[in-house]
């Protein structure tokens, strides 16, 4: 028998907690709630779930807020709600430890792969070396990077961009941490050169640039490397 | 020199004039008296009552009532005690010289009299003409004036050209408040507790201050501008000396026209302000007409479908058709609430891009593949020039523009139209264009498919029309333009024109 995962909803609106906890209930995880902030911070105390859903709109306390103060001792994954035109909340939750965000209203069935996701990679003990996503192989370990079977050739910058994405895989990663990742810090302004090393990349490694499959965008936040 | 001026400006050195004017009259009656003593002596003294009474009659044509009173009783005396015999006494022999003293007198005071009567009633009518003149130029000048500073200007210079009076107006915001610091003209050093009055004036309209009944300590009259619908609202007047009766007539009169001038005005700004009212509430209601009738379609869908599933014992297709129906509708209920509040966030300015380097093709393939459903049965397409180089832009207002032209060509093209979308740059620009071959705009339609909540006639695609006006806001936001025309060989294009710096970075080895 397998334990069941658990997830805390911290969410004033009644409705989403409700839909949420069909929904997850039905994918099997364990649901506890919370309809504010204060509340929130206690009940992931005492419940100690595997995986938090904030919301950045809490009537008590601001998400960030609440998110910084988890994140001093609570180390599992957090994934933000938040509304659409709130990108600059979302960037300052993925900058402040949150795993992944989701705009409502969302899809249940990506908030749930996304929910395995973090799940899942917060679990992963070791980083396996070699990674494969559809027709893409990453060997981390001898820096190689295969296209069907064919070798790519990545530039340095390119194949440190690339790993990357592929140990996040399925998470976002915003515009900053990946200049301030690949580039450091005095580059964190130069979204030029990300712009330039995604568009190479995508080159070398989607099967349709235009369509790109596997380097996605999140609009305006960052990229995401496809499951 | 004003007519008020020459009238009012005598009581100032009034004993003054008074007394010299007694004493010229004197003056002149004695001179005369001494040159006709030998007049007298040679032509007897008949003749020198008629030289009298004529100095009496031209001296009524120039003095007051009481020196023609003076100089015809002194010149009766004098001419008594020196010319008729037993001279140097008030008696008088003979019966038919005491009948010529009595005469004398008599036509002398008449003379006197009804000269000066003449003479006053001439000054009236011209003083009355001057005032009939005053206000027909006042009238003349307050019809020529098309909004209220121009009433109020002329207003103040008549009034200090007329009264030599500073005034002050004050009036009212056209619904009954009076406004207390713009449209003040600062002549006069108003204190708070003047606007205080002003307002007791408007509330109760009665006129206070300097020469009224209420706090007449004040230095200046507090009156009030009364109109036929509507008081326009308070004149604060430093009067430079009290009206007189006939003159506060006049006065009123000059208020009255100026109240009438400005209530004009008034009801001309409010029949204006009562068209833009109207306008909006007719924007208003279609705007509620159209969303509530948006809203209704898909909640009515969810509404129906979910029923059908709770209720009924459907076959596993129909289910997922149901299923499929809900999940749409939610998708446009979705839809329609992210432009309301696009609309919002962009009336209440609240959009600020945020700028940033992207690459174009990001934006394009985002749009393309969010609305992929949609433009499954058309046939689309992209055009990029390869290494087009990045844009500054803010991706998600671009993003949302982007889709809301193309969602509006999906929704006006028939199935198998051709839906292009073309992007292409100059040097410190770039251009968005997104072009169909299906019927175009209608032609009447083109001028107005910006604005909001306009939809084109032929329209039976719903939507509130928001879509391409959320579109010319986010593109403004960048300090772009859009603009929308009909192909030559059919079908619609909207470009938009946006500026863009070019990238320092663009190659790498």
């Amino acid at each position: 028998m397998t334990k069941f995962e658990s997830v805390l909803i911290i969410d004033d609106e009644l409705p989403i907690r409700r839909l949420l906890e069909i929904s997850l209930n039905a994918a099997e995880f364990k649901v506890f709630q919370s309809k504010c902030g204060k509340d929130g911070i206690i009940d992931v105390a005492s419940h100690n779930p595997d995986l938090i859903l904030l919301d950045l709109g809490l009537p008590d306390m601001d998400g960030i807020d609440v998110l910084k103060n988890l994140r001093e001792w609570f180390f599992k994954p957090i994934i933000i709600l938040s509304v659409r035109s709130q990108e600059e909340g979302i960037i300052a939750a993925l900058d402040a430890g949150a795993n992944d965000y989701i705009t409502k209203p969302f899809r249940t069935g990506e908030l749930l792969a996304r929910i395995r996701v973090a799940i899942r990679s917060s679990q992963k003990k070791e980083k396996e070396p070699v990674i494969f996503v559809r027709n893409l192989m990453v060997d981390l370990i001898n820096h190689v990077v295969k296209k069907d079977d064919i070798i790519i050739k990545l530039t340095s910058t390119e194949f440190l961009l690339l790993s990357l994405f592929v140990k996040n895989q399925g998470r976002v990663l915003t515009h900053q941490f990946l200049l301030k990742n690949v580039w450091g810090y005095s580059y964190m302004e130069q979204t030029q050169y990300l712009r330039v090393f995604i568009a190479a990349i995508r080159k070398k490694i989607e099967n349709d640039p235009t369509k790109p499959e596997l380097l996605i965008t999140e609009s305006g936040i960052g990229y995401r490397f496809a499951e | 020199m004003s007519l008020i001026e020459k009238k009012y400006s005598k009581p100032q050195g009034h004993f003054i004039t008074y007394v010299r004017d007694y004493l010229i009259t004197i003056v002149i009656i004695a001179v005369v008296v001494l040159l006709c003593i030998p007049l007298s002596k040679s032509s007897g003294y008949h003749v020198v009552s008629f030289i009298l009474l004529f100095i009496v009659t031209i001296l009524a044509t120039f003095m007051g009532t009481g020196q023609v009173l003076l100089a015809s009783t002194l010149s009766a005396i004098v001419w008594n005690y020196f010319f008729i015999p037993p001279h140097f006494t008030f008696h008088i022999d003979k019966t038919e010289d005491i009948l010529i003293f009595g005469l004398f007198f008599i036509i002398a005071l008449l003379n006197g009299v009804l000269t000066t009567r003449i003479r006053r009633q001439e000054k009236m009518t011209r003083e009355r003409e001057e005032r009939t003149n005053a206000l027909l130029t006042l009238t003349r000048e307050l019809s020529k004036s098309c909004d209220i500073s121009q009433v109020l200007i002329v207003a103040k210079n008549q009034i200090s050209l007329n009264f030599k009076s500073d005034a002050l107006f004050i009036l009212q915001d056209g619904n009954n408040i009076l406004i207390k610091y713009s449209r003040i003209n600062r002549n006069i050093d108003f204190s708070k507790s003047d606007i205080e009055i002003a307002e007791w004036v408007f509330k109760n309209n009665q006129n206070v201050g300097k020469y009224q009944n209420f706090y007449s300590e004040s230095t200046e009259t507090f009156y009030l501008l009364k109109g036929n619908i509507i008081n326009p609202g308070v004149l604060v007047v430093k009067h430079s000396y009290q009206l007189s009766k006939e003159l506060f007539s006049f006065w009123d009169t000059f208020i009255t026209l100026i109240s009438n001038a400005l209530e004009r005005e008034f009801l001309k700004e409010m029949a204006s302000e009562v068209k833009i009212l109207n306008e909006s509430d007719k924007l208003y209601k279609t705007l509620f007409n159209s969303i509530s009738h948006e809203f209704r379609i898909p909640v009515a869908t969810i509404m129906g479908a979910s029923d059908s599933l709770i209720n009924a014992e459907s076959n596993p297709d129909i289910k997922s058709e149901l299923y499929y129906e809900i999940f749409s509708a939610s998708l446009r209920l979705n839809r329609l609430i992210e432009n309301l509040l696009n609309m919002s966030r962009l009336e209440t300015g609240r959009i600020k891009p945020r700028i940033d380097w992207y690459d174009i093709n990001d934006v394009v393939s985002k749009v393309s593949s969010d609305l992929k459903d949609e433009l499954k049965s058309y046939n689309f397409k992209i055009s990029i020039p390869k290494n087009f180089p990045l844009v500054k832009i803010d991706f998600g207002l671009i993003e949302q523009v982007l889709y809301n032209i193309v969602y509006n060509a999906v929704q006006y093209c028939d199935n198998d139209a051709e839906i292009i979308i073309k992007v292409s740059h100059s040097n410190d620009k770039f251009y968005l264009e997104v072009k169909d071959n299906g019927k175009g705009f209608p032609k009447d339609s083109l001028k107005n498919i910006f604005n909001k909540f306009y939809r084109s006639v032929s329209n039976e695609t719903g939507g509130i029309g928001l879509g391409l006006s959320i579109v010319k806001g986010f593109i403004e936001a960048h300090g772009g333009t859009v603009e929308a025309s009909n192909r030559k060989n059919g079908g619609a294009k909207i470009k938009c024109i946006i500026p863009s710096e070019n990238p320092t970075f663009t190659k790498y080895n």
